[in-house]
């Protein structure tokens, strides 16, 4: 994705909707600076090239290399924050598993078995099992009771 | 016919043992299992309160560091910003439940003789069903979270779960006279347990696949029962030809109170032939004792305040105790529902004991009054309990047995002495409304408790929670301090005499 010369001041807003980018271009744009959670969501980020005044999304950790050039500066190889930062990934709650965001940024999706809101909800519910069971019971007991009860009844 | 004729052969024996036809035992277990349904729903919503917090709020945001991603997952519930508020909402939710459960009955009470029991009861169980259905399972399936909605299913559900007590208790009494009341209903009233130990079972099992499903099961579980009631519920001999139990019981009750201490004289018989007649006739125009009748019978009001006391710990107990073992220990909810279970086998075992203790001493008040004061040292045992899951099983366990205990005695020890006062004999609507009134009454404590829990336990802690629940406990012995005293002296009077007569 190629942004370069496009006189941008500031990040555009449709940016965030390009997060299937690999290599990104936003050279010769009068940015100022990059808020924090621009490059959230591009997991798939490998080059991003950048003017000079801006530093690398995430520090330079979060890069494998960082080569600066004359006019700007390039971050390649996007790292796993999941693991070079330890004191990110143990922000994750109970039942979720700490998952890449973008450079330097970490997402916290539910571990396996679990699902749903807060990763509370852990496998399916036996439906179909259940229905079946609660249904026979319910109909062979009422057939029963009224077979040997209700069928002498003489209504008032 | 054979069968009347048996029950006049034997009026002194407790009666049990005429009592074996397969409608009785039938009647028994359908009232019994389905007011344990009915039960069994309540404690659902009890055993799932953490669950539900956690549904409604966001997560807590603890670090400074940045928020939890994705949003939809960790933040997007806003119903209520933090546990706190959520908890206080719970509290209103249970209180609303009570007054409304308490109107109903009060209600049920009045007009309960003039339906079909069988129509009323089933009706009951099926819409209550239904409403817990919409609170718990389409509000999460829908993603519909709405205070309001919230607050009208469960005041509809009071109304509707309120039926279902005094057609139970109208139906047993149909079927199970007065003789035979001691020991089957001490029995029976352990239903309620139950229900708690039905409803913790059910939601232990199903709240790992979300707290929605614990709905779902306990509300088609009360539904069927309601189904198979509709088409199994005798609610009365008359229905398949067996004669009313009322009679007879009737003038049998007569002579075991003019012959105190009960002795099983034969000349009974023969007077009961005479009496049976007379009966009959009686009994075709019961007299209907108004509410504010039923209100001034003696021990109706003192009983109704003490009830109101101890309901309130019970049900602060009931609808409480995960919810405090989980926030105070820190153990999972599905562990500290099962460890719940406990207090509920401690009850039915002291409700059980209990009535036949009073059974053989033929008094109820000091046996109560013994047990409610162990109940208060229980309870001071129980709040300095250790964070050990044994130790705290077995002190829940004593604390049911001393607390249950009196509870359900008094529930089933109203049917049996409110309704042999001279005043009331033979009058079935009286029955209904004095429960209903008594009952009611003690609703309305335990509603008032409700709140008073949640905001005890915001603002002081848990062990002022305990403080004020032994402050009712001791409230409930001054309630009925009149009542023992007067029992005790009859209890040392008949002791004197039997003396003299050696």
């Amino acid at each position: 994705l190629d942004l370069s010369n496009c006189s941008l001041h500031s990040v555009p807003l449709g940016l965030a909707e390009a997060t299937t980018a690999i290599v990104l271009d936003l050279t010769e744009n009068p940015l100022t600076a990059l808020p924090n959670d621009s490059f959230l969501g591009f997991i798939h980020l490998q080059s991003l090239v950048l003017p000079l005044m801006l530093e690398c999304p995430g520090g330079r950790d979060a890069w494998q290399n960082v080569t600066v050039d004359s006019s700007s500066r390039l971050c390649q190889g996007q790292r796993n924050p999941c693991n070079s930062s330890v004191e990110l990934a143990w922000l994750c709650p109970e039942n979720s598993v700490c998952a890449p965001d973008g450079p330097g940024l970490i997402q916290c999706l539910c571990d396996k078995p679990f699902h749903g809101y807060k990763c509370l909800r852990e496998d399916t519910f036996p439906m179909l099992l259940f229905g079946g069971i609660l249904g026979t019971a319910t109909v062979s007991l009422s057939l029963l009771l009224w077979g040997t009860q209700r069928k002498k009844a003489k209504t008032p | 016919m054979a069968v009347p004729g048996s029950l006049r052969r034997q009026p002194a024996n407790r009666g049990l043992v005429s009592h074996c036809t397969h409608h009785h035992i039938v009647v028994f277990l359908l009232t019994f299992f389905s007011y344990s349904l009915l039960h069994a729903s309540r404690k659902t919503f009890s055993n799932v309160k953490v669950s539900i917090s956690s549904q409604w709020t966001p997560s807590p945001l603890n670090s400074t560091a940045s928020e939890l991603r994705p949003y939809e997952l960790w933040n997007s519930s806003h119903l209520f910003p933090n546990a706190e508020e959520a908890t206080l909402f719970l509290g209103t939710l249970d209180t609303i439940f009570l007054f409304s459960y308490a109107v109903g009955l009060f209600v049920s009470g009045i007009v309960g003789d003039r339906l079909n029991l069988r129509w009323v009861l089933s009706f009951g169980m099926c819409s209550s069903a239904l409403v817990v259905f919409s609170f718990g399972t389409l509000t999460e399936w829908l993603h519909f979270y709405n205070k309001w909605f919230y607050c009208c299913l469960w005041v509809v559900n009071g109304l509707l779960q309120s039926t279902g007590w005094p057609c139970v208790v109208a139906v047993m009494g149909n079927w199970f006279g007065k003789a035979g009341r001691g020991f089957v209903f001490g029995l029976w009233s352990a239903c309620a347990s139950v229900g708690n130990i039905l409803g913790a079972f059910l939601a232990s099992c199903v709240l790992k696949y979300g707290y929605e499903y614990a709905f779902l099961v306990t509300a088609s579980v009360q539904f069927a029962g309601g189904v198979i009631v509709f088409f199994g519920l005798l609610t009365s001999p008359k229905e398949v030809g067996l004669p009313e139990l009322g009679a007879d019981e009737d003038e049998v009750s007569v002579e075991e109170d003019a012959n105190r201490p009960l002795m099983g004289s034969d000349d009974v018989d023969d007077d009961d032939r005479n009496y049976s007649i007379q009966a009959t006739d009686t009994d075709n125009q019961p007299k209907a004792i108004g509410f504010f009748q039923a209100c001034c019978l003696p021990g109706v009001v003192l009983y109704s305040l003490a009830y109101a006391c101890l309901k309130l710990v019970n049900y602060s107990f009931f609808f409480w105790l995960p919810f405090y073992l989980s926030n105070n220990f820190g153990w999972k909810e599905a562990e500290a529902d099962q460890l719940s279970i406990w207090y509920d086998v401690g009850g039915i075992i002291g409700g059980t004991v209990q009535g036949l203790i009073s059974d053989v001493l033929q008094k109820r008040a000091p046996v109560l009054a013994v047990s409610l004061l162990f109940a208060v040292g229980s309870l001071f045992g129980y709040s300095r309990s250790p964070n050990s899951k044994p130790i705290n099983a077995v002190i829940m366990a004593i604390t049911g047995f001393f607390i249950g205990g009196p509870s359900n005695m008094i529930s089933s020890a109203i049917s049996a002495d409110l309704g042999r006062q001279d005043l009331v004999r033979g009058s079935s609507e009286a029955l209904a409304t004095v429960t209903g009134i008594v009952d009611g009454t003690g609703s309305i404590g335990a509603a008032v408790g409700q709140y008073l829990v949640s905001l005890i336990q915001e603002n002081l802690g848990w062990m002022w929670v305990f403080y004020f629940f032994i402050l009712m406990t001791s409230s409930t012995i001054l309630f009925i301090s009149p009542l023992i005293v007067r029992e005790v002296r009859l209890l040392l009077h008949e002791r004197r005499l039997r003396m003299l007569a050696e």
